[in-house]
């Protein structure tokens, strides 16, 4: 049986290598590979996926002032005068469904401190990975990758990435920066519900901030073929009063070459965080 | 000529194609699911095997053997009262893999041995040992971060590092979506998003660790052609160059790796090294990964968590002051 099997393999891939021949030595990529590409660039940009559901693949990337500030907010200064208007913030509407962030009092004190910190507090300056939400409005493109095993979100930035679970959902381990992953649809929207989150990451460069107790449910739906509904719902008791939620369309990079680079930013960091142990 | 390519790729294709793995829904080969690294073979072959691929019953047993008094080690509750103090974790920690007769990781040449150097890559290394090192390498100084190696930095550990078994979480997970194939490497986390369309290479001037990747199938193999690569890192199970690894290498540096199901819990992983600036032939290396459905990749949060590297530069200082006084 199993001599069989690999005498019909053989007598495949035979005919196979006269294919190939015949195209007199193509480069590779071309011939069986490009047609099964063909076939893939086709599939990413219609509305269904292969098991039905929405088709979520992709190179998106969000464009707004969330990643500066979460609520509506005039242009302002930036942490650094030597940057000039190159580091200052663009005024922005907010993403936050009625822009109040509800925060216990204690928790608003420490906002604040983390705003007037910021140039050296925000994790997004020491290079650590961006969190959840964040890390879907940051200033740079994400790509996922939907398969039936899986939706793997793929980060440029820090070169982060999570794989949400699309199965029996699993309970969360030790505390992570991007949380524990289970996915589901409802109907055409991806729910996310993301738990295990360490509480580390902000929202944004303005010092919006949870704790470890943070409960995130994610909504992503297709509004058309470039463009995706992005929704999350924040809850933790130990710092908001109640859940609030922000919501924000997210774009295909539609670019013919349009794919994630290489933003590994540990180096660009190193200053900020050890220059003060370097040999004098 | 054409003929004798061509009987060269049957008899390889009867090497590599007796199993048939299944198909996703929209026709590629699936080669989806979790593939750690396995530890202990090692890079290059002891001399005194020549051209032999495996080790005999008698090597396999030592191998064996020494498993065994791992093991023995790593299931100590309490060190011997003679063992030294360091500051690296318990010897349990570290994945031990599982013996295999594999001698070693390069199999091409066939004596599993690198090829030479260039004149010009033995001059570089030669300045590079008697100076500050390559960037990325750590030569025992400590006056600021980038004296520390790219994995002491958590920078990461580049392609090839990436796909080398090194002490633990050796994680490899692949997820395919239509026109794609995703490879994520559990440490230091890496994810390469393959397109698989025949889309040209990034520009030139566009250089990075994990380098520009372009994928296509040969059959049920997928070939993945990297460039775009940078020379701030080394070939090795860090990414650093220990002694023993391959090594610095220059950004001209091309990798191709072919990945081949060759039955339904194993994959073979070749990765062919071409560098004519650094070595004076390509050199091909197999790492066998057999699926493991109960692995789990973790979120590897190496430069979050860095207390090390601050440590070191802070005890550096340190020194330097008690010694004033």
């Amino acid at each position: 049986m199993i001599y069989g099997s690999a005498t019909f393999a053989a007598a495949g891939f035979i005919l196979l290598s006269v294919a190939s021949a015949q195209q007199g030595q193509a480069p590779q990529g071309k011939g069986r590979g490009a047609q099964a590409g063909g076939r893939g660039a086709a599939a990413v940009s219609s509305a269904r996926f292969v098991d039905g559901h929405p088709n979520l693949n992709g190179v998106w990337e969000a464009l707004n002032t969330a990643n500066w500030n979460l609520q509506d907010h005039p242009a302002y200064a930036g942490p650094m005068w030597e940057t000039g208007a190159i580091g200052a913030v663009p005024a922005g509407q907010g993403v936050v469904e009625g822009n109040e962030i509800p925060y216990l009092p204690a928790a608003l004190e420490k906002k604040k401190k983390n705003f007037e910190n910021r140039r050296t507090d925000d994790p997004e300056a020491k290079c650590y990975m961006g969190g959840i939400p964040r890390s879907n409005y940051l200033p740079y493109p994400f790509q996922i990758v939907q398969s039936p095993v899986g939706i793997l979100f793929v980060y440029e930035y820090a070169s982060s990435n999570r794989l949400v679970n699309m199965g029996k959902p699993v309970e969360a381990g030790s505390d992570t920066w991007l949380g524990t992953n289970n996915g589901h649809w409802e109907g055409d929207t991806l729910v996310i519900d993301v738990t295990g989150l360490n509480g580390l990451a902000w929202f944004d460069r303005a010092g919006n901030f949870a704790s470890d107790n943070v409960h995130v449910v994610e909504r992503w739906s297709r509004a058309d073929k470039d463009h995706l509904n992005y929704e999350a719902t924040i809850e933790d008791p130990k710092t908001f009063s109640r859940p609030w939620k922000i919501d924000m369309p997210v774009y295909r990079r539609v670019e013919k070459n349009a794919q994630l680079l290489e933003f590994k930013c540990v180096e660009f960091a190193e200053e900020l965080l050890y220059g003060k142990y370097k040999k004098k | 000529m054409k003929l004798l390519l061509f009987a060269v790729a049957i008899t390889s294709a009867l090497a590599q194609n007796r199993y048939t793995p299944p198909k996703t829904p929209w026709g590629d080969p699936d080669l989806q699911g979790t593939w750690p690294g396995n530890m202990g073979v090692p890079m290059q072959r002891r001399p005194d095997l020549g051209t032999r691929t495996e080790l005999n019953d008698q090597e396999f047993a030592q191998q064996q053997e020494q498993a065994r008094r791992n093991a023995a080690a790593d299931a100590e509750s309490t060190a011997a009262s003679d063992t030294r103090v360091g500051i690296g974790p318990p010897s349990y920690w570290t994945e031990r893999g599982k013996p295999t007769r594999q001698s070693s990781l390069i199999v091409d040449p066939p004596n599993g041995r690198l090829p030479g150097l260039t004149a010009r890559e033995e001059q570089l290394r030669k300045q590079a040992r008697d100076g500050r090192g390559f960037p990325g390498e750590w030569r025992g100084e400590a006056n600021a971060p980038d004296d520390l190696n790219i994995y002491y930095r958590c920078i990461t550990r580049g392609l090839l590092g990436s796909m080398i078994p090194v002490v633990y979480n050796n994680g490899n997970q692949i997820i395919q979506a239509p026109g794609y194939v995703a490879i994520r490497n559990e440490m230091i986390h890496e994810t390469r998003v393959i397109p698989l369309d025949g889309r040209p290479h990034v520009g030139n001037a566009i250089r990075s660790y994990m380098g520009d990747s372009r994928g296509h199938w040969e059959g049920n193999t997928l070939v993945i052609e990297t460039t775009n690569l940078t020379d701030k890192d080394a070939i090795g199970s860090n990414g650093a160059g220990y002694p023993g690894d391959p090594g610095h290498h220059s950004a001209e540096l091309k990798v191709i790796e072919r990945l081949t199901r060759v039955d339904a819990e194993t994959m073979n992983y070749e990765a062919t090294v071409v560098d004519p600036a650094t070595w004076v032939k390509p050199w091909t290396m197999l790492i066998v990964l057999k699926k493991d459905p109960h692995y789990q990749l973790l979120e590897y949060a190496c430069h979050e968590g860095n207390y090390a590297l601050g440590d070191i530069l802070s005890g550096a200082r340190a020194d330097e002051a008690a010694a004033k006084k």
